[in-house]
């Protein structure tokens, strides 16, 4: 789990042009969207493509993507519980 | 200025309810949607989304699509016209996007392929059709375009020295904006249902709307347009203000400009565009407005969302609405969304109309507004006299020298300034956070932007933006078309959709600054620069507002060398200039204005610049030189106009020819403008700019720029 939290934020750092924010300060338990990396509904849809591209799992609602982006760590934990062939 | 009304002497429309005005009231009275599956390009997957598409067009290549939409709205506009326009405006936000898809797809890399490539193409294409030799303007303005459109011409017709302009919008539908869209999940599987409560989104559509306004009674004219309001969120890139603020604040100049209360409205035709956030918005802006709203409904559950073209085509909408007698039907709202608190009008009504209020919204949160009325409505119009100059208080220029300061350093020794500011300088000049989702063309903006202000030493933010751009933004072009091919079109790049639209960089510039005035973006090829000036003094306002003016273009490899005739080879140059103005003279580093516009082929365009500046005598006092844009790929023709004009005057003025320091870019010459002004504030013209000696400059005499080739402009500098 936590490999993949570490995956995530390096993708995501490079995703989103974070360029003043590294590994080691990316908080996995902060608010996400909204909160004080200024990540908005334009960031989401980006990490909608980017977790189906290179994780094979699908938002498919705004409901469903409001609780997964909530973190780092809700971002991982869906992913973990989606990907084909993880048991649920 | 005239202060009488302006008509709509006539009007064309094609979109997908039909070819015609006829076609288009038979639609409406069914009120029946023509939104379906999408055929004008093949998908490499899945079923398609919904689209408005026109019915009865062919699939030819050259001239793109949006070129024959346009061509077909013209023609209908124009057909009772034996005279040509003086002047073609023109709302377009993708050109010939549709088929530079196909080249790229097919690694074309000739030129002359892409020749339909630009939007300035459009509306040369339809001023040349309609023997049109004043001004051809695009603005971009995403979905607010047409009726920008529109309310630009109101304005220079205003001015008394046009007396016709056609004035429209068409966008076709693309790749682009078809998967964009689609990418910022805007787009409702279900069609197209406004201000209905399941409401999930647009359907992205084509067409084209086009008005010939006149301020010379025609004999039946369809409508008069009464008003004007321009207004930018100031928001988010995308998403409307919550409360619906810029869409408020257009609606009320609207009918200020038009001189009648809210409750003289008897229909207002909605932007309504079936996203939930866009018609929550709208609705609390018309309710703080009207407290009893009229009858109200949207078209775009029956033709989609035209983009560029859609505030053109509900222009005409309205019009035929007043002339008609007739309320269209809010197409596709079953259940009204309670929570929005307005009742559209579902089924068609009719009725007569006498006032028409018409919005339309676009990315970036820009707003325009268009009130109609009844021939014999006469506007009470109480504008202020406003002239033509503009006071500059501060300037910037980019170039691959770097800014002002370096650039000027490098012109006094007579050294290029060409080339290109290399990204990490670029980068290291402005605040990671507000950079990260833009990049080149947008970023130059914003240094330029925010150089420009400082360069004011403490005067206010500017309310308003006007930028000119030959290109837009070539590098989210090309890497969202990349990335959907790529990916066989399965994960387009939501954030380089919105990076691509012409006025993201006026926007981002409006978001910097809280400039919720005007933003008007136009594209105008290599006279980019100059129709965003003609926009400024046009639209700025005789108050106290002030305004940054931009001109800017991304170098990009390939695309620069595919799209820009004068770019062929060699390190690529790009950049360009901000001047801080308005209407205060006082304090003033100096005055500009735009003293003509002509284009086309004809002999006689240097002999009207020299009349339009006062005669050749005029021209020998008054002026100390002349700054000479002659682009490379259309060097002769350039060269003949320059020629003619300085053999006309019969004086050897000074000439500089500013691209062979600058380098060849569409919007170079908003580097020649900020030279202009800082060599008068200087005192004195390097001489190595001019072959020759220093020119001193005495504090009467000006700086014409001159842009040459396909059009013939000039701006004239002073000091205040």
């Amino acid at each position: 789990m936590n490999e993949r939290i570490e995956e995530l934020k390096v993708k995501l750092i490079e995703l989103l042009n974070l360029t003043d924010v590294t590994p080691e300060n990316f908080d996995e338990n902060a608010r996400l969207v909204g909160g004080d990396l200024g990540i908005d509904s334009i960031d989401v849809l980006e990490m909608v493509v980017m977790v189906e591209k290179d994780y094979g799992v699908v938002i498919n609602s705004q409901e469903v993507g409001e609780k997964v982006f909530a973190s780092l760590t809700s971002l991982a934990d869906f992913i973990q519980a989606h990907t084909p062939g993880n048991a649920v | 200025m005239n202060l009488g009304p302006v008509y709509i002497a006539a009007a064309g429309i094609v979109s997908p309810l039909g070819w015609g005005l006829a076609a288009t009231e038979a639609a409406l009275r069914e009120n029946s949607s023509a939104i379906g599956p999408l055929d004008v390009f093949p998908l490499l997957q899945g079923a398609s989304l919904p689209v408005g598409q026109v019915a009865e067009m062919d699939s030819s290549l050259w001239p793109s699509r949006t070129h024959r939409l346009a061509r077909v709205a013209a023609r209908m506009a124009m057909a009772g016209c034996l005279e040509p326009p003086d002047a073609v405006i023109l709302g377009c936000t993708t050109g010939g996007i549709l088929t530079t898809e196909q080249l790229l797809r097919a690694g074309e890399s000739k030129k002359e392929a892409y020749r339909y490539h630009g939007l300035f193409s459009v509306a040369e294409d339809i001023a040349e059709q309609h023997h049109c030799s004043g001004p051809a303007l695009t603005v971009s303005i995403a979905c607010s375009s047409g009726a920008v459109a529109i309310a630009l011409a109101l304005q220079l017709l205003r001015t008394g020295k046009i007396r016709r302009i056609l004035a429209g919008g068409v966008d076709a539908l693309s790749r682009l904006t078809y998967f964009g869209f689609h990418a910022l999940q805007l787009v409702d599987r279900n069609g197209c249902r406004p201000f209905d409560i399941s409401r999930q989104g647009l359907a992205v559509a084509e067409g084209a709307g086009m008005l010939l306004l006149t301020t010379e009674r025609p004999d039946n004219p369809l409508a008069v347009l009464l008003g004007a309001g321009l207004s930018c969120d100031a928001h988010h890139p995308t998403a409307p203000h919550p409360e619906g603020r810029g869409a408020l604040k257009a609606m009320q100049t609207a009918l200020d400009d038009a001189g009648l209360l809210p409750a003289a409205v008897d229909y207002i035709n909605l932007h309504g565009t079936g996203t939930p956030d866009n018609d929550r918005a709208e609705a609390l802006a018309i309710t703080s407005l009207f407290p009893a709203p009229p009858a109200l409904s949207s078209i775009k559950g029956a033709t989609g969302h035209s983009l560029a073209a859609s505030g053109a085509i509900e222009a005409v909408i309205s019009c035929l609405a007043i002339a008609r007698g007739f309320v269209p039907g809010n197409t596709g709202c079953r259940q009204p969304d309670p929570a929005l608190n307005l009742t559209p009008q579902t089924v068609f009504l009719a009725r007569p109309v006498g006032t028409v209020l018409s919005n339309s919204f676009g990315f970036g949160g820009n707003n325009g507004c268009l009130v109609f009325g009844r021939d014999e409505s006469s506007p009470t119009v109480n504008q202020k006299e406003r002239g033509d100059l503009l006071a500059i208080h501060g300037s910037a220029c980019l170039t691959g020298a770097g800014l002002k300061p370096s650039t000027l350093a490098q012109l006094h020794v007579g050294a290029s300034i060409a080339g290109m500011l290399a990204p990490n300088q670029l980068e290291a000049q402005l605040p990671p956070r507000l950079i990260r989702r833009i990049k080149r063309l947008a970023r130059l903006a914003l240094l330029l932007a925010s150089s420009a202000h400082e360069d004011t030493e403490g005067k206010e933010k500017p309310a308003a933006v006007f930028m000119g751009t030959g290109w837009g933004a070539l590098s989210e072009t090309y890497d969202f078309l990349s990335r959907l091919t790529e990916s066989a079109e399965q994960f387009p790049s939501p954030t380089d959709f919105v990076g691509s639209v012409h006025n993201g960089p006026a926007s981002q510039v409006a978001i910097l600054f809280q400039a919720t005035g005007a933003n008007v973006t136009t594209s105008g090829g290599d006279y980019s620069f100059e129709q965003a000036l003609l926009a400024a003094q046009s639209l700025l306002e005789a108050t106290d507002q002030s305004a940054l003016l931009l001109g800017a273009d991304e170098g990009h490899d390939p695309l620069s060398f595919r799209l820009d005739p004068s770019i062929t080879s060699g390190p690529l140059a790009d950049g360009g200039g901000a001047l801080y103005v308005n209407r205060d003279p006082s304090g003033a580093r100096g005055l500009v204005r735009l003293a003509f516009y002509g284009r086309g082929q004809a002999d006689d365009l240097p002999d009207r610049l020299i009349a339009a500046l006062g005669g050749a005598a005029c021209i020998q006092n008054d002026y100390a030189a002349v700054f000479a844009g002659v682009p490379a790929g259309i060097w002769d023709q350039g060269n003949r106009q320059l020629a003619g004009f300085l053999g006309r005057i019969g004086k050897g003025l000074p000439v500089c020819r500013y691209r062979d320091f600058t380098g060849e870019f569409a919007s170079a010459s908003a580097v020649a403008a900020v030279m202009a002004v800082s060599f008068l504030e200087a005192g004195c013209i390097p001489g190595a700019l001019v072959g020759g000696a220093d020119v001193p400059l005495e504090s009467n005499q000006k700086i014409l720029v001159l842009g040459t080739g396909h059009c013939l402009t000039a701006m004239e500098f002073m000091r205040p």
